[in-house]
């Protein structure tokens, strides 16, 4: 393992993981996002490379933007600074902090599953997945349903297919959720702390759903609090503090002997170690 | 008390009172057309990041609710047709003031609605690539109705109810017809109890259903 690897700020020449062979998705450089005038730096100069078949987890204290990111390049956010590519094209650049109108043929290959339940009450489980592909991508209805009912079924929702979001239990409600980013095939899917608001019981079916996405090489940003889920699914570990990645590796290096004392520290709060 | 009560003179104007009670159903349908159609788009113009949408949008809101309902309808029966000289039939007018006015409540009731919408669903929405006006359209503006449905029922029976007003401007409503029916047959108690019943009977069920879609509202609260 590359030295280089762990410290992001060597950023003349960033050093991936040596996968070449699968396509670079996101590059960040020097990306400057900060709240209320730059009293809160959430990200601070940070850069970032992701390939297509890694599964990035992202942890750290709260308040340490680690949703910023996906906030960002889901268009939700803008930064102040630096360039995200994505997909090798210039995707975002930092002017102001109003989040920028982003190409729809790029943002539409990313997915994105929020904390909160955000299935829309008035449409039902099909309603919910149809809507962006029949209004935005000219998809015809029976295009949707044919899609809606496969994903539905991969993920043991088939039954659910006309239900209403308030008869779904929470764990449902996210599986649905997961399911409605998935419509467009999108090549990156960004997780803000899906399973946070559930119930424990739940965490499980909605977490095991992930893992099914990663075993179909799904590439994902995981933003959670779950140790040992990230332990599980990531392929790849990002320590933030203060809008900077103090380390970043595999699972095991960073969860079982981090270099770094913010890190040690951090995960001693968080985590029993064994 | 020596007073004969006699409502059987009343079924001889029983043509007169349903060609009135024809006219307030006209009167009150097009006005919560109008009110629940334009009320939406006025609550969107309120809430506009331009101030110069804004602005006439809100001064409009502010007009109508905070001037009497009467003195509306009386200003656009007289000061209208003198000020643009446009010149337009009595039930077309009763139905621009009452629409108007509703519209002006319809946008608050609207607004109230709009603001429940939860941000997150706006997010997801942004994450799903829909444009900005099909937001607006297939995620807030049946969220907004559904929330805001209870209010702007009950908006629509108290315009039902103030259609009464243009009887003053000779509208011949149902109000109107009964103040010509007591007059003639100097039996205004009879009169106006009858006429009172049948605006009571009209909206008491809208005002049930609106009860009933309230408290079902309630029972699926969710989030």
């Amino acid at each position: 393992m590359n030295n280089a690897v762990l410290n992001s700020r060597v950023a003349s020449d960033p050093v991936s993981y040596d996968d070449s062979d699968s396509p670079q998705l996101i590059k960040l450089r020097g990306v400057v996002k900060s709240y209320n005038d730059g009293a809160l730096t959430v990200m601070d100069h940070l850069d970032l490379d992701m390939h297509a078949h890694e599964r990035l987890v992202i942890i750290g204290p709260s308040g340490s933007g680690k949703s910023s990111l996906l906030r960002v390049m889901m268009g939700l956010e803008g930064i102040q600074e630096g360039t995200i590519d994505f997909l090798g094209t210039q995707y975002i650049t930092g002017t102001r902090n109003k989040p920028q109108k982003l190409d729809p043929r790029l943002q539409r290959q990313i997915g994105m599953v929020f904390q909160h339940y955000t299935l829309f009450p008035h449409l039902s489980v099909l309603g919910n997945l149809m809507l962006a592909p029949t209004k935005v991508h000219g998809w015809t209805k029976a295009q949707a349903t044919e899609r809606a009912t496969q994903l539905l079924a991969r993920l043991g929702l088939e039954s659910k297919l006309h239900a209403y979001p308030s008869q779904l239990s929470g764990g449902q409600k996210q599986r649905v959720a997961i399911a409605r980013a998935l419509m467009l095939e999108p090549k990156l899917m960004l997780f803000d702390e899906v399973t946070s608001a559930l119930d424990p019981e739940m965490v499980v079916e909605v977490q095991n759903v992930m893992l099914k996405l990663a075993e179909q090489k799904m590439a994902m940003i995981i933003v959670t609090h779950d140790m040992h889920f990230a332990r599980h699914i990531a392929t790849r570990v990002v320590f933030c503090a203060n809008g900077k990645i103090v380390e970043q590796g595999p699972p095991e290096q960073i969860f079982t002997n981090p270099k770094e004392a913010r890190t040690r520290e951090f995960l001693e709060k968080v985590v029993i170690f064994d | 008390m020596e007073y004969q009560l006699d409502f059987a003179f009343l079924s001889g104007s029983a043509p007169d009172l349903l060609e009135g009670l024809w006219v307030t159903v006209r009167l009150a349908i097009a006005a919560n057309a109008m009110g629940l159609t334009l009320g939406f788009a006025l609550c969107l113009m309120a809430m506009s990041h331009w101030a110069l949408v804004r602005w006439p949008a809100q001064m409009f809101i502010e007009f109508f609710r905070c001037t009497p309902a009467l003195l509306q309808i009386i200003w656009f029966f007289y000061c209208l047709p003198f000020l643009f000289e446009v010149y337009i039939d009595p039930i077309p007018m009763g139905i621009l003031a009452l629409g108007l006015n509703l519209t002006a409540f319809n946008a608050e009731a609207y607004r109230a609605g709009v603001q429940a919408v939860p941000r997150d669903h706006l997010d997801a929405s942004i994450a799903l690539g829909l444009r900005p006006w099909q937001r607006t359209i297939y995620v807030v503006l049946p969220q907004a109705l559904r929330s805001a449905m209870p209010v702007l029922m009950t908006n629509g029976i108290s315009i039902l109810q103030q259609s009464a007003l243009v009887a003053i401007v000779a509208v011949g409503d149902l109000m109107y017809v009964g103040k010509d029916i007591a007059t003639q047959n100097y039996r205004p108690l009879e009169t106006y109890t009858l006429v009172a019943l049948i605006y009571f009977l009209l909206s008491l069920p809208i005002a049930r259903l609106a009860h009933v879609i309230e408290r079902r509202q309630d029972a699926v609260v969710e989030r």
